[in-house]
Parts: structure tokens; C-alpha cells; sequence
């Protein structure tokens, strides 16, 4: 396919979409938080009634990604409505198509947040749950159907790498995407087009892409829900960034807990091989990028980017020391770029809009939008994505929806086991990078749990110091054995045996464990030690035994 | 060829580019820990005992895997350094199982002695006596878990020296363990030689001959560099 025959392609599918071909859109969410509420069933029956009623040819019913909201599953959304019902059970789905449908009116006790507002909005796009939010790296998630590439054509699909390939030097790629200030949205914040940039000036006739989906944080599932709901929008980042750093090989490296995520990646990718927009000579140029899907084994420090690369190389997965880091010496000892699935997501609307567009929302530090996989004991649990900067107040009561049960709020963990705990007195942080180092938390990849009064912090932290104990390679001193302590001491306060003592010891621990890691597993375990420590101390004191 | 200039512990040095900090500081002799190292084989940075501060760098590094670069002003002996070595070798004695008065490297083994370097008169943090194995089925060698610290010298001398790749790690965190092939005994091994030469690699009393009496083992590690160096001549 060349350049001509992708816009024809783009044009028709376009022009079907205006004709209105369906008079009726309705998409059945099916991301991971609805298909284990049964969205699946759902999908079925309501195909099934649509059929009985002889509606085929004016309704469409797509199964799409992620819309959000996953706690209120099944959801299922009418278009162009803009009509969400929300815990869909097959016993109302007659109803729900007979009102919408034929008395072109909704259900109101059945929509989105009806059993928990007031009054629901009939058009969820005017819900503060949405309002507050903004989808970049999700925007075609939970309204496209991730299996169909033409449904992401007719989004504007490939229209980057069409441009880049046409329009633009390798050069003002990276300049695009230096300008966008992004940062990776792994868990470090590096700034991708710095990186980009690093490893375009290697010279080697060989390099590499890799797109990091392991994703090992327990209760994340940003990058899952991404790789699942828009396939295509990683694939065409990551041959983007092929065609900017100078490589013809992309490694994906999916967690294997994901089956669905890798199915439809690998789908995309042959999906996108037939029409020639990955493989040999895309759109008739003289570029090529093929893409692999490489399978992780539930390791969580096979995230890491040098123990990813070991792990797709075929040996142990364990860090080693950077330098090198791989932008000069990655994969096979090629100059390799390794970004996160977020980040990959934001590139091509950065191409699209341009990397001014992106730089103007968010925080002059941290631009743009970030994902987070919002739970705990929060009413609407989920995935949302919102401007950098945004507070953590607003996530947690404006989109959140509050506490459950109306509790208090007690702290929100962010960064998962690398990560800190963030009290009540600071719920008006800005969410961006800057802010949350500066009260002893991070970014991380995305997680957010919020807490209400029955979180004990102590047990928060001695839950995540299990983790990284279990986590640990193994390969280094201070994070194999220095972990073990400080799990065991943690143990020994939630157990109220510990002394003064201990407590010493623990912290010296954590300080030296943090400073003499091998990699970032290590060197950030005890952050949520630490941050409870700093904000939570008293909860510590409470269980210390006052007599030796 | 061009020297670089650095400063490593106020000591200005013109040195070669390319090299370690650690073979800059053992030639100039400037005392740093080790453990993992050993000469002949790549090093991995896993013991941390050789972590120095570098000037601009907010991280330490290990010496063994950091190059020099040019005006590199490096810290070896700080109050910091000092501490984090005492606190690693505590942790190397807390974790498995070291009775030195029934072991057979008694008086030869690196671990203790670097016991004696870093001033260790006891240990703060509660041991955690695992179970280990003893591994006796190698008709001349002994491996015995109670006493290994995981620097993977052995796994290294005999995949990159030997060439056999009887050694290897398996699990994760504190349950690691050094296995011989996938996890059997050693004397089922298909791929050892019995060359010996992890056994003079090891710094510790875990893989020893079975014909020496406690105290008496006598271990050559520089033979392994020297044997990596005579390979390099032209014959
Ligand atoms: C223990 C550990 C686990 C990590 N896990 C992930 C992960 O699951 N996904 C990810 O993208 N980055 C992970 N990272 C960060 C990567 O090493 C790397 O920085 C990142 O993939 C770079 O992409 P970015 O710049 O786009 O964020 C992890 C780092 C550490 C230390
Ligand atoms: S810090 Fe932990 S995970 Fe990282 S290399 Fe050391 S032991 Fe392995
Ligand atoms: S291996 Fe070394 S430190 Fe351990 S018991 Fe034997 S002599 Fe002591
Ligand atoms: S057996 Fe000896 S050389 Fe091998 S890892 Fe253990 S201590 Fe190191
Ligand atoms: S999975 Fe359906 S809303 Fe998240
Ligand atoms: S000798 Fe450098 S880390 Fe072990």
C-alpha cells in the first residue's frame, strides 16, 4: 500500500461513518474490569435482541476498550447519544433497547452513577466524571472497536507515520517530540525526547526499539488497558520512533498475565503488515519496521529496562550496572530506545497536533495528560487520564466521587511499591513529578489507592516491603538481604514487639538500601517505608514497646 | 597513549582512559572492598562493598563497573562509604549460616577477613538461619550452601573461563541459590569438568575439596586471572 491507497482507504472508511449507515452505535465495554462483571454475556444477548428486533441494519454493536468507570460494570454506551448504562444485566437489556431505541428515550435509573448521584447526566460527556478528565493516550479507548483497524483509521490512524514518513526528517521528529516535553510515563519521568535524541546520535547500522509493557505494579493496569483498547496507537508509536532514532526492529514486552492485551497486539501487528504500515518498505518508502511480541514471565523487575533486555535476549532476568545505559549499549549491545506503552500512546497525536499543543497542558515540568488506575476504597474505581497538575483532591472527589461509605479520607498511595503515601493535609498536591518527590512519594507508573481510617500504614508499608522482598532479583546485597530485614522488622512492629531500637535499625536500613541498590527495585523499596514514616510516624510509635 | 587526569580521594592521577575506577584505584593503591570481583571474569556489580562517590553524580557507583572519565573527582573512604560497608558485610554474615570456628576456610576465606577490614565485632541485625543444603555428591568437591554469599564468581569462572556453565542462579530475592546444571546434584552434572576452578574462585568456604582437613584449604583466585592472561599469548 503507498501513500494514496492509505488516504483512500482512511476517505472511504470515513464517508461510511458519515453516511450513517447505522442510525445507532452501541458499545459494550469489553476492558478487563467489564468482562469479569460479565460485559461478554452482555455483548451476546444484546446482539441477540438487537437480531429478534430486526435492527441489524441500523445498529452497530461494537466491543470496545476501557471506558473508565470499570468498578460500575458492565457498561455499555449509546451513540450518539452519549448515553451510559452502567451494571448492564442481560435481564434489562430488552428494556434498555426498547427505550432507547424505539422511544428514543433513556432509562434514567439505569445510567451511569444513577444509583450514587442525584440525578444521573443523560449525556455522560456533561458528567463531572468526565468533564474533569482529558484523553489523550485513552482517546479512542472505549469508543473504538481494538480489533477492527480500520475502526482506528477512521480516527485519524497512521495518519502520524504518514506524515513523519513524508513530511518530516528524522530530525524534526525529535525536535516535535522534544518540544512536546513529555516524560516517560514508566515510573522515572526521563524526558522522551531527550532520550529519543541520545540514541539517534549513536551511530550503528543496528538499532532497536523496545515498548515496555510489563507492568508489574500490583493494581495497575493503565498500560493493559491501553495495549488492549487501542492496540494500534502503540504499533505506530513505536514505528514512529523507528523511523526518528533510525531502527527496523521493535520489540513489544508484554506481561504473559495479560493474554488478552498480547492477542490484540499481536492482531494489530498483523493487521497493520497486511496494509503496509509495518514491514518491509512502509507506505512505499524506504522504510521498514517489523514489531515481535516478546512475552514477560510475571517478574516485576523485568520491567527494568536492563533486566527486560536480558530477559528478551533469552538469560535471567536481573539488572546490571548503567552505564552504559542502552540508548548507547541495549539490546544485543545496540543502541535501543525502551519507552513505556503510555508513552508511545501520546506520540501520535504529538506528531498530529504538534509538540506545542502537548507542552500547553499540564505543568510547565510535567506536560501532558497522565493515566491513572484509580483504587482503594474510592466509589469509582477505574482508569482515568487527567491534565499533569491536576489535584489529587480533584481525582479523588470530583471524578473519584468520594470515599466510600462517606468516610474520611486518609491518604492516597501513589507509585505502588516504589512509591509514598500522601495524608489528608495535602490532598491539594498538584499531580505532577516535581510536587509529589517533594512530599517523599513519585509518580510512578500510574497507581493510585486511596485509603480511608481502616488503612493501617504500617501494614501499607510492610504489604509493599513483602512485595520488593519477593520481587527482589536476588543478584545484589543490600535489596536481597536488606529487604528481608526490614520486612522482618516491619513484621515485628505490626506484631507491637518491636523497640525503640528496631525502629533505628529499620531506618538506617531503609536509607542505606535506598543509596547502595544495583537498580531502581532496590533503590526505591523503601520509599513507602520512608514516606509513611514521615507523614504516619505516630502509627509507628503507637506499637513501639516502651521496655527493652 | 593520552592520559585523562583525575582526582580520587584528593590523589590527582593521570590515568588511561577505558579503565575502571577499581583498576585505577588497585594500581595507585588506593584500598577498595571487594567481594564480587574477581580478576578474569566481567564484573556485575552485585556485592556493592566497592561503591564510591563521584563529584555531580547523586548516585554512588560501583567501582568494578565504572569507567573513568576525564576530571572525575571520586570519594572512596567517606564516613557514608565506611558505614554502608560495615552494614554490607553484616548482612553478608546475617543471611546464611557462617559458624567460622568449624569452617573449613578458617583463616583463608575472604569474607572473614573482610569481617576483620571493615572492624566487625558483632552483628546488629538477627540472623536468618536458613536451611541450606549441603552438597557432597561430587566425588572431590564439596558444595555447601550454609556458607555461599552469592557473588557469582563461580558461575562466571566456569561459564566464561571454563566454558562448561555447570553454575547457574535460580529463584529470586533471598531464596537464590547457585545450582549445578537444572537444579540437580553436582555429581549428576553432564556439563562440569571438574576443573576445579570454581572452587579456587569461590571467597568463601562453600565449594571446597573433600581431601583437607578443617582450616587447611588453600585457594589460588589469582589463578584465575593469570590462566585468562596466558590464554591471551600467542602460543
Ligand atoms: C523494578 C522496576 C520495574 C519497572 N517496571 C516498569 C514497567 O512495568 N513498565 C515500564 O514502562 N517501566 C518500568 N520500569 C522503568 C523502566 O526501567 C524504564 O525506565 C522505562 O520503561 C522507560 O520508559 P519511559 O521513559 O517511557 O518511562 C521499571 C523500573 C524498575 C526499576
Ligand atoms: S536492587 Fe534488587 S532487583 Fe535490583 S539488582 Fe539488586 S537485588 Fe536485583
Ligand atoms: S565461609 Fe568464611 S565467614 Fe563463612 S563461616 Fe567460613 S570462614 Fe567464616
Ligand atoms: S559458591 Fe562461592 S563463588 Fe559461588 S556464589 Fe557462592 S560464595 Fe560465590
Ligand atoms: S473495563 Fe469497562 S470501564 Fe474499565
Ligand atoms: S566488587 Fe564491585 S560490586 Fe562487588
Amino acid at each position: 500500500m503507498n501513500r494514496q491507497d492509505l488516504k483512500t482507504i482512511i476517505y472511504a472508511e470515513k464517508k461510511k461513518e458519515e453516511t450513517n449507515k447505522y442510525k445507532h452505535k452501541i458499545c459494550v465495554c469489553c476492558g478487563a474490569g467489564c468482562i469479569s462483571s460479565g460485559s461478554e454475556e452482555v455483548m451476546k444477548k444484546l446482539q441477540e435482541e438487537i437480531k429478534t428486533r430486526g435492527l441489524e441494519n441500523e445498529v452497530e454493536v461494537i466491543p470496545t476498550g476501557c471506558m473508565g468507570p470499570c468498578n460500575q460494570g458492565p457498561l455499555m454506551k449509546f451513540l450518539p447519544e452519549y448515553n451510559i448504562y452502567q451494571k448492564v444485566d442481560c435481564s434489562n437489556i430488552s428494556a434498555i433497547v426498547q427505550s432507547q431505541l424505539i422511544e428514543k428515550k433513556p432509562i434514567e435509573d439505569l445510567l451511569l452513577f444513577a444509583d450514587s448521584r442525584e440525578k444521573p447526566f443523560i449525556d455522560a460527556r456533561d458528567d463531572p466524571y468526565f468533564k474533569k478528565q482529558l484523553k489523550i493516550a485513552l482517546k479512542n479507548c472505549g469508543h473504538i472497536n481494538p480489533e477492527r483497524i480500520e475502526d482506528y483509521l477512521v480516527h485519524n490512524g497512521y495518519l502520524a507515520l504518514d506524515k513523519v514518513l513524508f513530511e518530516m526528517s528524522p530530525e524534526e521528529v525529535i525536535a516535535e517530540v522534544k518540544q512536546s516535553r513529555i516524560r516517560g510515563r514508566g515510573g522515572a519521568g526521563y524526558p522522551a525526547g531527550l532520550k529519543w535524541e541520545t540514541v539517534y546520535k549513536y551511530v550503528n547500522d543496528q538499532k532497536y526499539v523496545i515498548c515496555n509493557g510489563d507492568e508489574g505494579d500490583p493494581g495497575a493496569f493503565m498500560d493493559r488497558s491501553v495495549l488492549e483498547g487501542n492496540p494500534h496507537r502503540v504499533l505506530e508509536g513505536m514505528a514512529i520512533a523507528g523511523y526518528a532514532i533510525g531502527a527496523n526492529k521493535g520489540y513489544a514486552y508484554i506481561r504473559g498475565e495479560y493474554p488478552l492485551a498480547i492477542k490484540r497486539f499481536e492482531l494489530a501487528i498483523k493487521q497493520a503488515k497486511k496494509l503496509g504500515l509495518l514491514g518491509n518498505n512502509i507506505l512505499g518508502t524506504t522504510f521498514s519496521f517489523d514489531v515481535e511480541v516478546r512475552i514477560g514471565a510475571g517478574a516485576f523487575v523485568c520491567g527494568e529496562e536492563t533486566a527486560l533486555i536480558a530477559s528478551i535476549e533469552g538469560k535471567r532476568g536481573t539488572p546490571r550496572p548503567r552505564p552504559p545505559f542502552p540508548a548507547e549499549s541495549g539490546l544485543w549491545g545496540k543502541p535501543t530506545l525502551i519507552n513505556n506503552v503510555e508513552t508511545f500512546a501520546a506520540i501520535s497525536p504529538i506528531i498530529n497536533n504538534g509538540g506545542e499543543w502537548y507542552s500547553e497542558i499540564g505543568t510547565p515540568k510535567s506536560a501532558g495528560t497522565k493515566v491513572f488506575a484509580l483504587a482503594g476504597k474510592i466509589n469509582y474505581a477505574g482508569l482515568i487520564e487527567v491534565p499533569m497538575g491536576t489535584t489529587l483532591r480533584e481525582i479523588v472527589f470530583d471524578i473519584g466521587g468520594g470515599i466510600q461509605n462517606g468516610e474520611d479520607f486518609k491518604a492516597a498511595q501513589t507509585g505502588g511499591p516504589s512509591g509514598g503515601c500522601i495524608p489528608a493535609e495535602h490532598l491539594d498536591v498538584k499531580m505532577d513529578y516535581e510536587s509529589l518527590v517533594s512530599l517523599g512519594s513519585i509518580m510512578g507508573s500510574g497507581g493510585l489507592i486511596i485509603m480511608d481510617k481502616s488503612s493501617d500504614m504500617v501494614d501499607v508499608a510492610r504489604f509493599f516491603m513483602e512485595f520488593c522482598m519477593d520481587e527482589s532479583c536476588g543478584k545484589c546485597v543490600p535489596c536481597r538481604v536488606g529487604t528481608r530485614m526490614m520486612h522482618d522488622l516491619l513484621q515485628k512492629i505490626c506484631e507491637n514487639k518491636a523497640t525503640q531500637i528496631d525502629l533505628d535499625r529499620l531506618e538506617e536500613l531503609a536509607v542505606y538500601v535506598k543509596e547502595t541498590s544495583l537498580c531502581g527495585l532496590g533503590g526505591s523499596a523503601p520509599n513507602p517505608l520512608l514516606s509513611t514514616l514521615r507523614h504516619f510516624r505516630q502509627e509507628y510509635e503507637n506499637r513501639i514497646v516502651q521496655h527493652d | 597513549m593520552n592520559t585523562i587526569p583525575i582526582i580520587i580521594d584528593e590523589k590527582k592521577l593521570e590515568v588511561d582512559p577505558g579503565k575502571t575506577i577499581l583498576e585505577v584505584c588497585r594500581e595507585n593503591e588506593i584500598e577498595i572492598l571487594t567481594m564480587c570481583h574477581l580478576k578474569g571474569v566481567l564484573d556485575i556489580g552485585a556485592c556493592r562493598l566497592c561503591l564510591v562517590e563521584i563529584e555531580g553524580i547523586n548516585k554512588l557507583l560501583s567501582a568494578c563497573t565504572t569507567k573513568v572519565a576525564a576530571n572525575m573527582i571520586i570519594r572512596t573512604n567517606t564516613d557514608r562509604i565506611k558505614k554502608y560497608q560495615r552494614i554490607t558485610t553484616e548482612l553478608f554474615f546475617a543471611e546464611r549460616n557462617h559458624v567460622c570456628a568449624v569452617c573449613v576456610a578458617n583463616g583463608k576465606c575472604e569474607l572473614q577477613d573482610l569481617g576483620y577490614k571493615v572492624g566487625l565485632d558483632h552483628i546488629r541485625y538477627p540472623h536468618l538461619f536458613p536451611q541450606c543444603e549441603v552438597d557432597t555428591s561430587h566425588p572431590w568437591y564439596v558444595m555447601d550452601h550454609n556458607r555461599c554469599i552469592m557473588c557469582t564468581r563461580c558461575v562466571r569462572v566456569c561459564n566464561e573461563v571454563e566454558g562448561a556453565h555447570n553454575w547457574d542462579v535460580m529463584n529470586r530475592g533471598h531464596q537464590v541459590r547457585v545450582i549445578s546444571d537444572f537444579n540437580s546434584p553436582w555429581g549428576e552434572s553432564v556439563t562440569c569438568t571438574s576443573c576445579g576452578k570454581c572452587l579456587h574462585a569461590c571467597p568463601t568456604g562453600a565449594i571446597w575439596p573433600k581431601a583437607i582437613v578443617q582450616g587447611q584449604l588453600q585457594k589460588n583466585p589469582g589463578m584465575i586471572n593469570e590462566l585468562v592472561e596466558k590464554r591471551k599469548m600467542k602460543l
